[in-house]
């Protein structure tokens, strides 16, 4: 029983981690104020799922689930190439609410408010992922892929470009690099991961529907990020295992889970809150937000 | 080299480059001075692509580079230093050089692929410039921890790290020790040694002058006189429009 | 003009009358502290339940419940403010975080109001089974004349105010620009309070007709925030008489709208405009420009 618990918390960990890095290579590595990252988080989840239902497998499902994600970050990035600061925060954020709107009204393609149920535990080549343990090695294998490709692109030259983007646009592109096409990649890549995590929580959960995907979903991750400090990995990691793992014990003195939910919520929002405040480097944070 | 034609720019009301016209000689050091406001920062930023100019040509080695992006100026051999430190805080010196000469950082895939590792050749560059202007030890701090002074050094050094054609120096010894300036004023005659052309605003009068092989003198967005330094230093113009009207 | 068109125009009036009074205290406050204050939908919400606890729950006075209600989201802007912006502002952020502060009070709010109330949708139940009457060929109830009337009212009001009293010049001035207002001796850190008092106190009258006229559920804060801050935007934010076009024009087209589009899409309209004018027409229709921003 106790081993399932674990099991569940670690999957869990698995995704916000593959959600936060994502985010983090937007925001902490490039400068972009991307509040809509759990549009690209629904695009994913609603891609990977309705492929899977109509028979698709799940490994064409997944990687169809970033590239499409990731199509919708590079679309994204072309009209709010030259939005600053708050304009893009906004933009970004509508973003999420467009999406929102989206989902739950075509209703034909989505089920609207009815939502996605009985979504396939994933299988690949005829090996069925169905019991948690299996999915959580599936998870930590991935997890470890997209650890791998975000630490290689943030720690090679390109990565750099990403940090003068965000230290200092202009004087980037004085040095004669483009920082539309780079913030249009960092757009796209982060998105791409904020959709493979998608997939794999539609498959987790086996039913999605809109209102897993709203800006409510953003303030643990926007929380985890900014905690563990902008671009830095090794902050993302730890504040992703201590937030999830922090409001578990309200489980425990016997709340329901109706108490539970937005209790969870109202801490990361004080944890949010307090940090800007008191502390808006995090604590292995290279940069300041903004 | 580079030919600035009728070019003019107002902001509100103000016209503060005003069909502005003349042209920079290949493999000299010109300086560009006026009074405040008289538009030479201005101007620097129409060549540089940062501001659209209202009216007039810009060409580069007969190419018209009137409305290119800064990416784009930059890539035609033309490198710029600005008044306020640009240099990038949170990198750290040696990553600051390094992005100056890396034309491959911006390929997504092939950095991604493991296929655009920093070569050796690319450090050893770095290190001899670090060397050149007595900064070794400064390789791998972060750009926010220099004094000003060091920020310019970095950042001129930074300027003429690529094989540049026409480096735009906007005040380059602004701010900075006397021991400072005389190095400043060494690498620049070598680089014209070198076969680069400069072109730079100064208010430091006598470093201008000592240094420049032409100096153009602009006032209220127009140029005003033309000449070697003596024939300035003897203009009455040139005085009445520092002494003001 | 057909009954049809006349009697979507009437909900788009009386839609308009509900955003506007959204709009206007949010774009209040927009134009005094210069930074979106998202949380204003909350502070609405929050009133709105207040306003049920009160009524519905403890039987007080309606009258009286009313103004209690009112005074709580005043309160409940000004402490907002004291709590979390100012700390903010005194470490000279940008308006970014002040942003992402003011969505984690939205989300902090939205969250108590869940735990508190719980999520299923709530009646105040005041006017019972109003009957609509008959207006040129149009329907409307007694309480929806009465919810364009307070607004026109109270919309007309914030006019006077801000053109006539001492305050409202004040804050205006602050709005134009702050140093120079400090200068000439007002208190920018006072100004900011009023604006939250003022601008939360419009919230609470908005709260109490929404709350008559809809049902309550915990994200009705982020909804309303969402097309109060659309109309904002269409109308040009930082102006309080384009917070106010806009959000009549988008009442209109929403209801307009879903003549041709089913029903459901009605939010949508708000949520597409929006992302359409921030991406290409941030000045709003009335092309105001956004003053001394970073």
């Amino acid at each position: 029983m106790i081993e399932a618990y674990f099991i569940h918390l670690a999957i869990l960990v698995g995704i916000y981690l593959i959600l936060a890095l994502s985010l983090q290579l937007a925001l902490g590595y490039t400068g972009l104020i991307n509040l809509g990252h759990i549009a690209f988080f629904a695009i994913g989840a609603y891609v990977s799922a309705l492929l899977t239902l109509s028979g698709i497998p799940f490994i064409i499902a997944i990687l169809l689930a970033g590239v499409i994600s990731a199509l919708f970050g590079f679309l994204l990035s072309i009209p709010t190439n030259k939005l600053k600061g708050d304009y893009l925060a906004l933009a970004t954020l509508a973003f999420t609410f467009v999406i929102y709107a989206i989902t739950l009204n075509w209703a034909s393609l989505t089920r609207g408010p009815l939502g996605l149920p009985g979504i396939p535990k994933p299988s690949i080549f005829g090996l069925s992922f169905s019991s948690n343990l299996s999915f959580l090695i599936l998870i930590l294998v991935i997890v470890l892929a997209v650890y791998f490709l975000i630490k290689r692109i943030v720690y090679s030259p390109f990565g750099k470009v990403l940090e003068a983007t965000r230290d200092n646009e202009l004087a980037t592109r004085v040095l004669g690099k483009n920082t539309f096409k780079i913030k249009s990649i960092a757009l796209g890549a982060s998105a791409f991961f904020a959709g493979i995590a998608g997939s794999l929580y539609a498959h987790y959960i086996t039913y999605i529907d809109p209102s897993s995907f709203t800006i409510m979903q953003l303030i643990p991750i926007l929380c985890i990020v900014i905690i563990g400090g902008l671009a830095s990995l090794r902050g993302t990691i730890i504040a992703t295992i201590i937030l999830i793992l922090l409001p578990e014990p309200l489980r425990f003195i016997g709340f329901p889970s109706s108490v539970v939910g937005p209790m969870r919520q109202i801490i990361y929002a004080l944890i949010l809150l307090l940090i800007l405040i008191y502390r808006p480097k995090g604590f292995f944070g290279k940069v300041e937000l903004e | 080299m580079l030919k600035i034609q009728n070019l003019s720019k107002h902001f509100g009301g103000v016209k503060a480059v005003n069909n502005c016209s003349f042209d920079i000689k290949e493999n000299n050091i010109t300086a560009l001075i006026g009074p405040n406001g008289s538009g030479k920062s201005t101007l620097f930023n129409l060549v540089s692509g940062i501001i659209k100019e209202d009216s007039g040509k810009i060409t580069y080695n007969k190419q018209d580079i009137t409305n290119l992006s800064p990416e784009k100026v930059s890539n035609t051999g033309i490198s710029r230093l600005f008044q306020k430190s640009q240099l990038f805080d949170n990198l750290t010196i040696k990553e600051n050089l390094l992005l100056a000469i890396d034309n491959e950082d911006t390929k997504f895939w092939k950095n991604l692929l493991g296929k655009n590792k920093t070569t050796k050749e690319k450090e050893e560059r770095v290190n001899k410039l670090l060397k050149l202007v007595e900064m070794e030890s400064f390789a791998d701090k972060l750009g926010r921890e220099l004094s000003y002074g060091q920020k310019r050094l970095i950042e001129i050094a930074r300027t003429i790290l690529n094989p540049h054609k026409l480096l735009m120096l906007d005040e380059p010894i602004a701010g900075v020790t006397p021991k400072l300036r005389t190095k400043i004023s060494e690498i620049l005659l070598n680089l014209k040694k070198q076969g680069a052309t400069i072109l730079l605003i100064e208010h430091d009068m006598n470093f201008a002058l000592n240094l420049a092989d032409e100096v153009i003198v602009l006032d209220e967005g127009r140029v005003i006189a033309k000449g070697t330094p003596n024939q300035i230093k003897n203009n009455k113009k040139v005085l009445e429009a520092y002494l003001g009207d | 003009m057909s009954s049809i068109a006349f009697q979507l125009l009437i909900n788009g009036l009386i839609a308009g009358a509900i955003y506007a009074l959204v709009a206007s205290g949010f774009s209040l406050i927009y134009s005094t502290n210069k930074f979106i204050h998202f949380a204003h939908g909350a502070v609405i919400a929050f009133s709105a339940y207040v306003l049920y606890f009160l009524f519905s729950i403890l039987g007080i006075n309606f009258g009286f419940s009313v103004v209690l209600a009112i005074i709580f989201a005043s309160l409940l802007g000004y402490l907002l403010d004291i709590a979390v912006y100012k700390q903010l502002r005194k470490k000279k952020t940008s308006s970014v975080i002040l942003l992402i502060a003011s969505v984690g009070l939205l989300i902090l709010l939205e969250s108590l109001i869940l735990l508190l109330f719980g999520a299923d949708v709530k009646t105040i139940g005041f006017i019972k089974g109003s009957k609509g009457m008959e207006f040129l060929g149009a329907i409307i109830t007694p309480l929806q004349i009465f919810i364009i009337i307070t607004s026109i009212i109270l919309l007309a009001g914030l006019f006077l105010f801000m053109k006539k009293t001492k305050l409202g010049k004040a804050m205006r001035a602050v709005s134009d620009n702050k140093d120079v207002a400090e200068i000439v001796g007002i208190s920018s850190e006072k100004i900011y309070s009023w604006s939250f008092i003022i601008g939360s106190a419009i919230a609470g009258i908005a709260a109490i007709l929404i709350g008559l006229e809809q049902n309550l559920e915990p994200t009705m804060g982020t909804n309303l925030m969402i097309k109060g801050f659309a109309a904002a935007i269409i109308g040009g934010i930082g102006s309080v008489h384009g917070a106010v076009l806009g959000a009549f024009l988008l009442g209109i087209v929403e209801n307009f709208g879903i003549w041709y589009l089913p029903s459901g899409y009605k939010d949508a309209i708000a949520f597409v405009l929006l992302f359409i004018f921030l991406l290409f027409r941030p000045q709003g229709i009335l092309r105001i420009k956004r003053r001394a921003e970073k």
